[in-house]
């Protein structure tokens, strides 16, 4: 029984590699399949951050713009070996991460969370000024993965990437460290005073989860081709945010649904595009108003009571889940 | 840069920290009271905009208040039927917050974007004259907004001494339980806080329009730079928020005038960032209380 709990709570990885039906109407699906994939990872990069380790940290779109220029700077200097650059886009963006949390480390709360806002305002601003090697808002473009191998060999290729990603996070959520970012969520001072070294830890996460977002910006820039300062922006990091926070924190489903809410609704709603703010916004507050705990709680919650039951826990999540705030 | 540069570009940076003066007053006064962060006020106060330029029509004085009583409304009818109660039942979850109001900007950014088919509008506001100052020509509608910025801040340090509702907005800032106890309305409080919250922010956006062009997007520019210069001021402080506002006019100014260009917004976003690495609190700190 608890083996099978144990190897439950990698049902995310699997019920990813599920995505790669897609490929059987092939197409649009499973051009839309990829995209929703790509943001499913950054969305995994929030749930450590934000959820796991409690960090106030909103720069998704920064370390994901990193890693995404990073590769086209590597290319353009002749480096022809794009898995290489991508994963060079991860270590570059891990790095970034890193010496964000360093130079901010006497911040708490909303002021750390204002200081990442701020280098998810900054990078565009600075692509946009470096036109010269980036494009600026012009955009570069390369000859990406998605093209020299096929679109469908690179979708099978991101998919498998991010489930193995995915399945990575949840196993680290399991581990010692995994417990400490826990503990750190709940209670920072008082895991400092059980004599672990919080900074460590946090620095851990902070790199763990620009090495992830950088590459996930990697895979993306190779499955556009192209990118320009306006693609990624800080709309695009508020997006990534919200993601395990309207799935549910507490699930490890919550960046799957957030993702798939977030990314397909816009996108198989366009015929009510002038719409589609309102609609959206109507879909936060909603959610926010009904299912403060995402989703995925809120579902199970209606399950529960309409079985006659009430469930704390949700599908492989953990319970008495620290909600991550400061 | 010789001396009539460095001149201008403090005047004019003054006069751009009155006009961002207005939304981070609104952001810090809210905060100060109500303990959440309200990311839709500038938003809606651009929605006052809209409102405004189109009653145009019918007078400026008309549009104006127009613009008043929709900006002070919603911010007063959102904070009474939907933050209200949802303070009630999870107190001020901050990451709540975040998701509701912006789920409320989103909202509202959508509503002019259908409503209002004109994307871009601007306001021509009558009587503008240029006064020099050390050979500086200043546009006395900047000088206006600034004044009004000032103004603003000493009406609300006066609001907030003198009457009653200020006094319950300080009792509630200051010690929410004792103020309940004591038999103030502290929802209504936060109703009114918030009223005046978005208030501040149309002013800005309004001279925002009469200065530069306003779009949708000036109601989500206003937010982040309300929000980021708020922070940087010290949450929650007025004061802080002003200086905040002013620092910041200044670096734009002076970025405007030697950078320049793109380089401009790099500078700005870049010094802001420096002053939290170098002053996590914000320049003033953090302060419940107005």
């Amino acid at each position: 029984m608890a083996m099978l709990r144990r190897v439950a709570r990698y049902l995310p990885s699997l019920v990813l590699l599920l995505v790669l039906l897609a490929v059987i109407p092939g197409g649009y699906p499973q051009w839309l399949a990829g995209y929703l994939v790509l943001f499913i990872l950054q969305g995994y990069v929030a749930w450590l951050l934000f959820c796991k380790a409690g960090q106030q940290f909103y720069a998704y779109s920064a370390t994901m713009t990193v890693g995404a220029y990073t590769t086209v700077v590597l290319e353009h200097y002749g480096i022809d070996h794009l898995v290489m650059e991508v994963v060079a886009g991860g270590v570059v963006a891990g790095v970034v991460a890193v010496a964000f949390f360093l130079s901010t480390s006497r911040a708490r709360g909303f002021y750390a969370g204002i200081a990442s806002f701020l280098l998810a305002i900054l990078i565009p601003t600075v692509i946009q000024a470096t036109t010269s090697v980036t494009g600026g808002q012009n955009g570069i473009t390369v000859n990406g993965l998605n093209f020299t191998w096929g679109s469908t060999r690179y979708f099978v290729f991101i998919v498998v990437v991010v489930a193995a990603v995915v399945a990575l996070l949840v196993w680290l959520s399991d581990t010692r460290v995994g417990r400490i970012f826990t503990l750190i969520a709940d209670n920072e001072v008082l895991t400092e005073a059980a004599g672990i070294r919080t900074f460590n830890f946090k620095l851990l996460a902070y790199a763990i989860g620009g090495v992830v977002s950088g590459i996930g910006g990697g895979l993306y820039l190779n499955y556009f081709g192209s990118i320009s300062s306006g693609d990624i922006t800080v709309f695009t990091s508020v997006m990534i945010f919200f993601m395990p926070i309207l799935g549910s924190r507490r699930s490890l489903y919550g960046p799957i649904i957030g993702a798939c809410f977030l990314v397909l609704v816009p996108e198989l709603f366009t015929s009510v595009e002038q719409y589609m703010d309102i609609l959206m916004g109507t879909a936060y507050l909603v959610v926010m108003l009904f299912m403060q705990d995402g989703i995925v709680a809120g579902v199970a919650n209606i399950i529960g009571r309409v079985r006659g039951t009430r469930r704390g826990g949700v599908c492989g999540g953990e319970k008495g889940f620290p909600a991550g705030d400061s | 840069m010789n001396m009539n540069m460095v001149l201008q570009s403090l005047i004019s940076g003054v006069f751009i920290g009155g006009i961002l003066a207005l939304p981070v007053m609104g952001v810090a006064l809210i905060y100060g009271v109500t303990g959440i962060l309200n990311y839709s006020i500038a938003v809606i106060g651009t929605f006052g905009v809209f409102v405004s330029w189109t009653l145009v029509g019918h007078g400026l004085l008309v549009a104006v208040l127009g613009g008043i009583a929709v900006s002070f409304g919603l911010g007063f009818g959102l904070q009474q039927f939907i933050f209200n109660p949802l303070i009630e039942r999870k107190g001020n979850d901050l990451t709540l917050f975040f998701i509701v109001t912006f789920g409320v900007a989103t909202i509202v950014a959508g509503f002019t974007k259908v409503v209002f088919a004109r994307p871009t509008i601007s306001f021509q506001l009558p009587g503008t004259k240029f006064l020099t100052l050390e050979g500086v020509p200043i546009n006395s509608q900047r000088l206006l907004a600034v004044c009004i910025a000032i103004g603003f801040l000493v009406l609300i340090w006066i609001f907030q001494k003198t009457t009653r509702t200020g006094r319950s907005l300080r009792a509630t800032s200051q010690n929410l339980r004792m103020a309940k106890l004591v038999g103030v309305n502290v929802f209504l409080v936060y109703a009114v806080v918030s009223g005046i919250g978005v208030f501040l922010a149309f002013v800005g956006a309004f001279f925002w329009g009469a200065l530069y062009n306003v779009t949708v997007s000036t109601g989500w520019d206003l937010t982040f730079y309300g929000y980021i210069i708020a922070i940087v001021g010290g949450i929650g402080n007025v004061w802080g928020g002003m200086l905040a506002a002013i620092v910041m006019g200044e670096v734009i100014a002076f970025a405007g005038n030697t950078v320049g260009g793109s380089w401009q917004s790099v500078v700005v976003y870049a010094v802001l960032f420096l002053i939290l690495v170098v002053a996590p609190r914000g320049l003033l700190g953090s302060e419940r209380s107005i």
